[in-house]
């Protein structure tokens, strides 16, 4: 089943005199539990497709049907609701808000959702159990490394149990070891959720453990191949 | 969630925030303050003239007050003595006879209103008694005697009954309640000396002293020399019912002060009988009836009343007598209400200023929440909460802050001794009880809420406006 399909999208700047196609005729989809990454140079327009993708951006042609949503139909405070139903996003920077702690983060999304808040405690606490992170619920952005708080990122975005999650760089600040583990849970969360995963990234790490790599060049799809890395 | 946020945002900054919401603090203090002192002075002002000079209501001819003619007395005045005691609301009343004269002495004389009272109404009826100075007789005791007057400070100062002499004894007095005796020993030139009137008195020792000293003991030292000659007289003199002058040398049983110097000097009190036999006024007769109300608050109900049951009659409230005076009760809290708009207009700038410091600060984080899902309203509901939470803590802390200074003033006062001459000269206290009503600070709250939900519009507006993805690209 299709949860994301891209068909002939184009996205077109217009900086100064000079036009810029960020992408380029894209045709893809995505099928729910993909594991995928986006790589490719810098400014071949990962993120932008990436952006597009989570409705944060919209396409100058071509059309994006992202969980029987049409995205150029919906309004911009449709979009903005849209997200918050159906995309979880992990930031290159973390981008947590660093006045709530860690557990607060977390359940930030389904109290803008109206959770109830037993149930949303009940998932903040199953989910940073799943990241390794049960025993820093009440500690604050600032007291957790890199590593903790981007896995407190994938918590956040995992919460409201979004269609796919969108992953830009997730592991370009981080140490090996970090990036290993943000790995192996995001690999876990996949497999045991059924999570669907879209990364763009440089790392070749998360490259390895992608099991579809799609490689852009100057906003066109130059390759899409499929591994078969989980097994 | 929102609320918390916004809370905690407000404390990110602390070192800002403290000082915006100190700046908001002082603000607020400050014109809490100083218009609870106004409102002291006005509220004591129109205490002053209702309790002390004209109390609620006065019903005299329509041509009373134009014409200084003996004969314009109230014709029928049992029966409108009767209507005015049978109105609902009116707990007193009492006659006066009024005539215009000249009153004189030695040294002096000036043109007064001599008005003849039945002194154990008045009595009841207005706290002019209690505002007799000690040490100058009594407010028609019992030994005083028909022809006796109760006039004021000012008017005894022009008839120079008071003047300023510093004699040895009050030089004593003066190192006594602290004064240091080589300031006394300079004042020893002047001692024997009679000064006329203050102002003299304050030239010759201004020659005498440093002005740090004058500034520390100049009110003890007028204090000191003030002296009063007891049992002086005053003559008076009128017109009586046939225009022939008349008049009588009075002694003056009283003197008393009060904080508006034209009523102290114009207004002299005599026996009501001693004035009817002078002037050939008949028993009965009136120029004026005066009437006291339960409430102040009732005056502008009661007057229309009277005005219909007493038709060929001028009916007056003091409103309408004092009409400056009435217009700055009637409208104080609008004033008030203004005075506030421009002071938190003024914070208001600081506090959009600080708002969109904290917004420029934060684009990445505005645009990951856009990003994540919260939508424009939530950002904009979170950008008020935050500028309204900075205008209530320091609007709060400053209605604190002026509640604990006004509870403490309003104990002790507020000397503007210094200013006297000035206040009173317009009928206004040199003590000052600050004083404000709580429906004041209902009111402020409203407005502090207001300025912060103001003060948060063109931040928010500027947070509405970022592009989540420039947003999340830029820092």
């Amino acid at each position: 089943m299709n949860v994301v399909e891209i068909n002939d999208v184009y996205k077109t700047y217009h900086d100064t005199e000079v036009e810029v196609r960020a992408v380029n005729g894209v045709t893809l989809s995505f099928t729910k539990g993909d594991f995928a990454v986006i790589v490719g140079p810098s400014g071949s327009g990962k993120t932008t497709l990436l952006n597009l993708i989570g409705g944060l951006d919209q396409p100058t042609t071509g059309e994006i049907i992202v969980a029987g949503h049409r995205l150029s139909e919906l309004k911009p405070s449709e979009l903005i609701d849209f997200r918050m139903e159906h995309v979880g996003f992990v930031f290159q920077s973390y981008n947590l808000i660093p006045v709530l702690t860690a557990a607060e983060n977390v359940g930030f999304i389904m109290s803008l959702q109206k959770w109830p808040k037993e149930k949303r405690m009940a998932r903040t606490g199953e989910l940073l159990e799943a990241v390794g992170l049960a025993d820093r619920h009440n500690s604050r952005p600032s007291q957790l490394s890199g590593g903790q708080q981007q896995r407190v990122a994938v918590a956040r975005a995992l919460a409201p149990r979004p269609e796919f999650i969108l992953a830009d760089e997730p592991t370009a600040n981080l140490d090996s070891k970090s990036a290993e583990t943000l790995l192996d849970i995001m690999e876990k969360l996949n497999r045991e959720e059924e999570m669907t995963f879209i990364f763009s990234t440089h790392d070749a790490r998360v490259m390895k453990r992608a099991r579809r790599v799609i490689t852009l060049e100057d906003g066109k799809v130059v390759s899409d191949e499929r591994t078969n890395h989980r097994e | 969630m929102i609320t918390s946020i916004a809370w905690k945002n407000v404390w990110r900054n602390r070192t800002r925030s403290l000082t915006v919401i100190a700046a908001v603090t002082v603000g607020v203090f400050a014109s809490v303050f100083a218009l609870a002192a106004i409102n002291s002075s006005i509220v004591q002002r129109i205490d002053s003239a209702v309790n002390e000079e004209l109390s609620h209501i006065q019903v005299n001819t329509k041509e009373f007050r134009s014409s200084s003619d003996i004969l314009n007395i109230i014709s029928e005045p049992d029966k409108v003595a009767e209507t005015l005691r049978k109105t609902p609301g009116v707990t007193d009343v009492t006659g006066r006879i009024i005539v215009r004269g000249i009153a004189s002495a030695p040294s002096g004389s000036a043109g007064v209103e001599i008005t003849g009272i039945d002194i154990e109404k008045e009595k009841q009826m207005f706290t002019l008694s209690g505002k007799l100075i000690p040490g100058t007789g009594s407010y028609f005791g019992a030994d005083t005697k028909l022809n006796s007057a109760f006039i004021g400070e000012k008017l005894a100062r022009e008839l120079q009954i008071i003047r300023y002499i510093l004699t040895a004894e009050s030089l004593t007095a003066l190192v006594d309640k602290g004064v240091p005796s080589a300031v006394t020993d300079r004042l020893k030139p002047l001692e024997g000396q009679r000064f006329t009137t203050e102002k003299k008195l304050t030239e010759a020792y201004y020659r005498l002293l440093t002005p740090k000293e004058i500034k520390k003991y100049g009110l003890a030292i007028r204090e000191a020399a003030w002296s009063y000659r007891e049992g002086s007289r005053v003559i008076l003199s009128f017109l009586d019912v046939n225009g022939n002058q008349t008049g009588a040398a009075y002694r003056i049983c009283g003197i008393f002060r009060t904080n508006n110097d034209l009523f102290e000097a114009t207004s002299v009190f005599v026996p009501m009988e001693e004035l009817r036999r002078l002037t050939g006024l008949e028993d009965g007769v009136y120029h004026r009836f005066i009437a006291r109300l339960e409430e102040n608050d009732m005056t502008d109900r009661v007057t229309p009343v009277l005005k219909e049951a007493l038709p060929g009659l001028e009916v007056m409230n003091w409103k309408e007598i004092q009409v400056d005076l009435a217009m700055i009760a009637d409208y104080i809290n609008q004033i008030y209400a203004i005075f506030m708009v421009l002071i938190l207009a003024a914070l208001s700038f600081g506090i959009v200023n600080t708002m969109l410091m904290a917004v420029l600060e934060r684009t990445r984080e505005l645009g990951m929440l856009s990003a994540v899902g919260m939508n424009r309203r939530r950002i904009f509901l979170m950008i008020m909460l935050e500028s309204v939470f900075l205008s209530v803590v320091g609007g709060f802390t400053g209605m604190a802050v002026s509640g604990i200074v006004i509870g403490i003033t309003n104990h002790t006062g507020i000397n503007l001794v210094k200013y006297s001459e000035g206040l009173e000269a317009f009928g206004y206290s040199a003590h000052l009880y600050p004083t404000i009503g709580a429906d004041f600070f209902i009111i402020l709250t409203v407005l502090i809420v207001i300025t912060g939900i103001l003060s948060a519009v063109y931040p928010a507006r500027k947070a509405l406006q970022l592009n989540p993805v420039e947003a999340l690209r830029g820092e």
